[in-house]
């Protein structure tokens, strides 16, 4: 290297402002450059904490992606790491120069679907996890005693892929949580407002959600509507296409969200709220879900237009204000950020507030927040050796506190959670925060949360 | 630790030699640049008289007289007020002593606080200069009379390290001479500076064994407008243990925790709070807190503060010890001693665990060793724990004590030697066996 | 000295020490680690390896040594001076898996830990205790006590506490040849040379650090974080001299000017006062009534310097709301401009006000747009050289600019780097700072701790291959050079 000049950088184009037209979509080139190397990202990388190298951190990955459009080759060795990110965007909140990594994640794996081929066994565990996952009908014949049975009536395509022999740990963990299976009532389409009526708002049912949580769907609708929502709840509402587009399944997930869209513009509601952190967080970019997708540009002012309009239903709530009375609820909780909701949408504090304005409630924070807990969409599922032992590392953490109630406000996370502590000794109760906020609404006792465990 | 270049022994001049040597120092800086005469015994380094004395006036003369000393394999000390010029082993042998006293000069950058201090410039007349303007070199008189080069090249410390670091930790930059004669700078003027080798560490208390020290630029710190110190006699060593911890464990940060460890009686506590007058009696009820009884307080510093336990001519043991076991070494030490009709007086800082202990000069060469050897053993399992010893009376140091016990590092250290000083002719032995 | 071998040769060897999974062939894994923090200097190492444990360490170098090939040490690669730029010809030994903390001593005021745990998690571990570890580089939550081994770390804080080697009481180390040679350990001053002292700070090129014990201290009773903005430079340098003078000294004196404070704001939103010229972050710490009393002397000075808003951090969020934008600025910079350089030189405190015009004339005679943010208390300018590399010739102008004010910080007493190291980057600006002698005189500690020169060779000392010949001709012929035993430069 003859260094005899100082260093110029490599091009760092501006957030704001790049090129001629600022107005200008970003190009990946763009947003590759925006990284300048300084690896604030590191410690915040779950993989990175758990293997300490580089090409698993998301500085290396972005170089990864560098080394790819530079080459112009796609090597094995990028895809593996790039699968082994959980895409949980901790380092989207960490990053001082604003990388949007998110973005070249989505765009970096829409690339390998696009271009890699991958060994069949991988290619049939896909398959069938995205014959599955976004679908409630199917998820729901994988529920309770009936489950080998009901299995059996799953496609081939399950079957042949081995997802069943993968589910088993994390159904049973499931199962464990979920309420016992019995019809959850049904939702209707529109849910009054309690007293007088201050916002008219649609919900977001979600799959798993849906499938296996049906509880956290009721509980959302009766805050919402204690505090004087009026709550629309299409019906022909499906899967976000989260799953989908975090996984690089661009015209599955584009699919998905033009439903989606559709669904709410026919509601005609100014707010979208969702309960499940994930969905939220890729609900609100439906823009660029929609941007590269096929379907006209009609489609992606469409997508801005309701992309705009959602808002987690922590986030909704606090800026609406309480109007129902909460009742006290004297138990100690650990709040968990999940990362779709902390560093996917930024919100942090907006739940923590709901949960301190609960008389009685002691919440308490759990270490290393930043860290996530490994469930990540699908990554248990695809990846679960690394994601079982970020489980063990967050249930170490969650344990530390001692709180008898795990609050999350997404459903994988706390089916994560209580699946690794329940391995290594005493779960925890766990409760979507609209269930805490339901409980104490409701005059419940702990006991209705706490199960059989004291509380703390 | 790859080739190394040991030209162990240089010879001596005798003779012929020698005067020819002395014909060259004399003429080695123009215009009586550098006094030289011969050595008297007054002028005995460890009992190893100099065949020359050079008084270099300034730092070309003194690196004249090096180069000199150079050409004609001359072994040299260097000395400054000579107030430890008997510490450490003595010298293998000794040519030519190089005197550092009329290289002084005092640069002082007010606004920057920090300042440039020739090695010949009395510590006291610079604290003198540096207290004028409300500043100071935040190192207490450990050995009275030292000059600036004499307190870096033993690296002596006093009580007030614990805020401030010790003296290595002040030294931002340093101009040596090497053992050829060529002035070498390390470091710089200012206090945030990471350009290059810190070589000034190196020399801070290598007693001049890898180059003449000329000057030393310091960083200073304000002078704290109120101190308050607070003493208390403890019952014994573990009740005092277990007060310094609680102060050090206390957030009011003091300047100094010291043991005095009179030879006999109790030891006793000292803590020293710096800072704002108005601050300094809630600080003072918060060490006095954790004391049992009221410590004595006084606004100012007795004479003698920071000094070196016992007499001139004591032999001294330094120990090194992890904070927690300092005060059990002083008291495994102390009852060694006494178990051979030796008392030692113990003083130092229990904040970094660096004290002295003074054994009377005319204590029996076996019972010191033994003393020394208890020490050591109390020591053994202390991660960086040691004791050496920086001044052995005459009688204990022709018994041959090994005054520096095993030294970490000491392979590492040769090969610098080796490097710096390939004839090792500057102040040989003086460190330790080899360097 | 035996026969180099290329760094492939040793695979099967290094393989049986790290184990596969510590041993990295893959081109397109080695290249993420082709570069620090520092990415203009970029070199596909030769072989990485993951050591986790010392005893591999050891066993990586004494190959290394055995078989001549060089080494490279890194850590987090958060370093910016490509002091862990990578050799093809060499093996790349990282410590990112060596971050286990062994212990806290609270009796002995202590933490040990392995080279690649984070800074902060230093302090991290040792808070529950009521202590805290005291070198804070901006980098803090990543950067690796190791790579701040090498680097000698300060940051903010160090204007009152010092550096790195101001905290470090015990090292294990790997030297160059492979021997694990442990100096210190839980006590203040160990006897004989300070090796400890010389090592930190040296860049890797004596050695890879393989256990630390570091000195923790006692979280002062009060803290103070004061946010002043001024509405020109000047105004905020006339603050932090009549700081200096009143005998006060802060833990922190920070400054930014306008450019910074935008970057600052559009990354972290950090509220710093709109429109201000420049603004300063004091932060006093220690027991409560000095720190009130000093408080008060602060805030006076700086309104009598014309302080236009004065804001007080009341809590710890709210410290680090202000601390954020301050910490961030470096990567925010990218956020207003293209491409920029980061400088870092230091000038006596005196002369920052002489200092700052200066870089501010250089700026509008070249129209190369510089952000200053430094640490003020103790001169330590991190000048952000902003262009704009779509337009040609900017980047030379820009380079022009930030090489000119080094020189500005040599012309002045200063250094020509106060914390980012010398590492490839500013080897060839040795020169300008240390004579012949003082150079040849660092290279004899060099060489005497690795004769065969393995350890990050050309890194901290200019080389000819980087720098080309000097000039002149040198008349102090050392013994050693004159014995073709030490090379001059």
């Amino acid at each position: 290297m003859p260094g005899t000049t100082p260093p110029p950088q490599p091009p760092r184009p501006p957030a704001e402002g790049r090129g001629a037209d600022p107005a200008a979509p970003a190009t990946f080139e763009d947003l590759l450059s925006d990284c300048v190397h300084c690896g604030f990202c590191l410690p915040t990388c779950p993989t990175y904490v758990l293997w300490g190298e580089e090409m698993d951190s998301p500085r290396g990955r972005i170089h990864l992606m560098g080394q790819s459009r530079q080459d112009g080759v796609l090597t094995g060795t990028a895809v593996r790491h790039f699968d082994n990110c959980l895409g949980c965007l901790a380092c989207v909140s960490a990053c001082p120069s604003g990388v949007r990594y998110d973005a070249l994640i989505e765009t970096a794996r829409a690339d390998v679907e696009r271009e890699h081929e991958r060994p069949l066994g991988e290619r049939l565990l896909r398959a069938a996890v995205f014959a599955l996952f976004p679908y409630r009908g199917r998820l729901r014949l994988l529920r309770g005693p009936l489950r080998g049975y009901q299995a059996s009536g799953l496609s081939r395509l399950l079957r042949r892929s081995g997802l069943l022999d993968r589910l088993p740990p994390s159904l049973a963990a499931m199962e464990r949580l979920a309420p016992p299976l019995r019809p959850a009532p049904r939702l209707p389409e529109r849910v009054r407002a309690r007293g007088r009526r201050r916002a008219t708002v649609g919900m977001l049912t979600g799959c798993v959600q849906g499938a296996f949580f049906p509880q956290v769907n009721t509980a959302t609708a009766r805050v919402l509507a204690s505090d004087g929502c009026e709550v629309v709840i299409p019906r022909r509402q499906g899967c976000c296409g989260a799953l989908s587009a975090h996984a690089g399944r661009a015209e599955e997930a584009a699919r998905f969200a033009r439903s989606t869209v559709a669904a709410f513009e026919r509601a005609g509601v100014d707010v979208v709220v969702v309960n499940s952190a994930g969905c939220g967080s890729t609900m609100k970019h439906y823009a660029d879900v929609l941007a590269n997708a096929a379907g006209g540009d009609g489609w992606a002012r469409r997508a801005e237009r309701l992309g705009a309009k959602v808002r987690d239903v922590t986030e909704f709530l606090a800026d609406l204000g309480p109007a129902a009375e909460r009742h006290p609820l004297p138990i100690r909780a650990a709040y968990h950020d999940a990362c779709h909701l902390s560093h996917g949408q930024g919100v942090r504090e907006q739940p923590r507030d709901l949960l301190r304005a609960v008389p009685e409630l002691e919440l308490v924070d759990v270490a290393n927040p930043d860290i996530c807990c490994g469930s990540a969409g699908i990554y248990n599922l695809l990846r679960p050796e690394p994601a079982a032992e970020l489980g063990r590392r967050k249930s170490a953490d969650v344990r530390a506190t001692g709180a008898p109630l795990l609050v999350a406000g997404n459903p994988g996370c706390a089916l994560q959670i209580a699946a690794a502590m329940g391995a290594d000794g005493e779960a925890p109760a766990v409760a979507h925060t609209v269930q805490v906020l339901d409980a104490s609404i409701r005059g419940l006792p702990p006991a209705h949360l706490l199960g059989g465990r004291r509380g703390g | 630790m790859g080739e190394t270049t040991r030209a162990q022994g240089a010879v001596p001049p005798r003779g012929g030699a020698a005067e020819a040597a002395g014909r060259a120092l004399a003429g080695a800086a123009p215009d009586g640049g550098a006094a030289v005469r011969p050595g008297t015994p007054a002028d005995a380094v460890g009992g190893v008289r100099p065949a020359y004395v050079a008084a270099p006036a300034d730092p070309a003369a003194a690196a004249a007289v090096l180069a000199v000393a150079a050409e004609h394999a001359l072994t040299v000390v260097p000395r400054g007020n000579g107030t430890k010029i008997d510490w450490g082993g003595p010298p293998r042998d000794c040519d030519l002593v190089l005197e550092t006293t009329s290289l002084t000069g005092i640069e002082h950058a007010v606004g920057d606080l920090v300042v440039r201090a020739g090695a010949g410039v009395p510590v006291a007349d610079l604290q003198a200069a540096l207290g004028s303007a409300g500043q100071r070199l935040a190192v207490d008189t450990v050995v009275p009379g030292s000059t600036v080069g004499g307190m870096v090249a033993t690296g002596l410390s006093g009580p007030r390290r614990i805020l401030h670091g010790p003296v290595r930790d002040l030294v931002i930059g340093m101009t040596v001479l090497r053992a050829d004669g060529v002035a070498a700078r390390s470091g710089g003027a200012v206090v945030k500076n990471v350009a290059g080798y810190d070589l000034g560490k190196l020399h801070t208390g290598a007693y001049g064994t890898l180059g003449v020290i000329v000057s030393v630029t310091f960083r200073l710190h304000p002078v704290p407008p109120a101190l308050r110190l607070l003493r208390a006699a403890a019952p014994g060593p573990e009740a005092l243990r277990e007060w310094a911890a609680a102060v050090l464990h206390s957030p009011t940060a003091p300047s100094a925790v010291e043991l005095d460890w009179p030879p006999e009686g109790d030891p006793e506590l000292a803590v020293l709070l710096e800072g704002a007058a108005a601050g300094l009696d809630a600080r003072g009820a918060a060490v006095a807190a954790v004391l049992p009884e009221p410590p004595h307080h006084a606004d100012a510093l007795p004479p003698g503060w920071g000094e070196l336990p016992g007499a001139p001519g004591d032999t001294l043991l330094r120990v090194v010890a992890p904070p927690p076991e300092a005060v059990r070494a002083a008291a495994v030490l102390r009852d060694a001693g006494r178990a051979r009709g030796i008392l030692a007086a113990v003083r130092g800082s229990l904040g970094t665990g660096v004290l002295h202990a003074a054994v009377p000069a005319d204590a029996p060469p076996e019972a010191v060793a033994a003393v020394v050897a208890a020490a050591r053993a109390a020591l053994a399992g202390a991660p960086g724990g040691a004791v050496t010893v920086p001044h052995a009376a005459p009688p204990v140091r022709a018994a041959g004590l090994d005054l520096w016990g095993e030294v970490p590092g000491a392979a590492l250290m040769r090969a610098i030697k080796d490097r710096f000083d390939p004839g090792h002719r500057l102040s040989p032995g003086r460190l330790m066996e080899g360097i | 000295m035996p026969v180099p071998v290329g760094p492939e040769a040793l695979v099967p060897r290094l393989r049986a020490i790290c184990g596969d999974a510590g041993v990295l062939t893959d081109p397109a894994q080695r290249r993420t680690y082709e570069s620090d923090g520092l990415t203009y200097h970029a070199e596909l190492p030769g072989v990485v390896v993951l050591p986790t444990s010392t005893a591999q360490v050891a066993a990586v170098v004494r190959l290394c040594a055995e078989e001549g090939v060089p080494f490279v040490p890194r850590g987090a690669g958060t370093g910016l001076s490509a002091g862990a730029l990578p050799r093809s010809d060499g093996v790349l030994v990282v410590t990112s898996r060596m971050r286990r903390i062994l212990e806290v001593d609270v009796e002995a005021r202590c933490a040990v830990v392995q080279p690649g745990v984070a800074n902060l998690d230093v302090t991290r571990a040792a808070a529950p205790h009521g202590y805290y570890y005291a070198p804070d580089p901006s980098s803090q939550q990543v950067c690796s006590v190791g790579g701040n081994i090498a680097e000698n770390s300060g940051g903010a804080h160090c204007l009152k506490y010092g550096f790195t080697v101001n905290h470090v009481l015990g090292l294990e180390i790997v030297t160059p040849a492979g021997d694990v040679v442990r100096l210190g350990g839980k006590v203040a001053e160990a006897p004989g040379y300070d090796l400890i002292g010389a090592f930190i700070g040296s860049e890797g090129t004596l050695g890879i650090a393989t256990e630390i014990t570091v000195r923790l201290l006692r979280a002062p009773e009060r803290v103070r974080t004061l946010l002043a903005a001024f509405p020109t430079m000047d105004a905020g340098g006339r603050a932090v001299s009549a700081v200096i003078a009143a005998g006060v000294l802060p833990a922190a004196i920070e400054m930014m000017d306008a450019l910074a404070i935008e970057a600052a704001e559009a990354a972290v939103a950090c509220h710093y006062p709109k429109g201000a010229g420049a603004v300063l972050i004091v932060e006093l710490d220690g027991p409560a009534a000095d720190v009130d009393a000093q408080f008060a002397a602060v805030t006076a000075l700086c309104r009598e310097a014309g302080a236009t808003e004065l804001r007080t951090a009341t809590d710890a969020a709210e410290r680090a709301r202000i601390w954020k934008g301050r910490k961030s600025a470096f990567a925010a910079v990218g956020r207003i401009s293209p491409s920029y350089i980061v400088q870092d030189g230091v000038v006596p405190r005196t002369a920052l006000p002489e200092v700052l015009r200066r870089i501010a004339d250089l700026s509008a005679e070249s129209g190369i747009r510089v952000a200053n943010v430094f640490h003020a208390g103790d001169g330590n300018l991190h000048p952000l050289v902003l262009f704009d590399d779509a337009e040609p010739g900017a980047a030379e102008r820009a380079a022009e600019v930030s090489g000119a004010i080094l020189d500005l910080c040599v012309e002045h007493g200063g250094s020509i780097t106060g914390e980012h190291g010398v590492g490839v980057d500013k080897a060839c600006h040795m020169p300008d700072m240390f004579s012949p002698a003082d150079l040849a005189t660092m290279d004899l500690f060099r060489r005497a701790i690795d004769p065969a020169g393995i350890a990050n060779p050309e890194k901290l000392l200019p080389t000819p291959r980087l720098c080309g010949e000097p000039p002149g001709v040198r008349t102090d012929v050392h013994p050693l050079v004159a014995s073709g035993e030490a090379e001059l430069f």
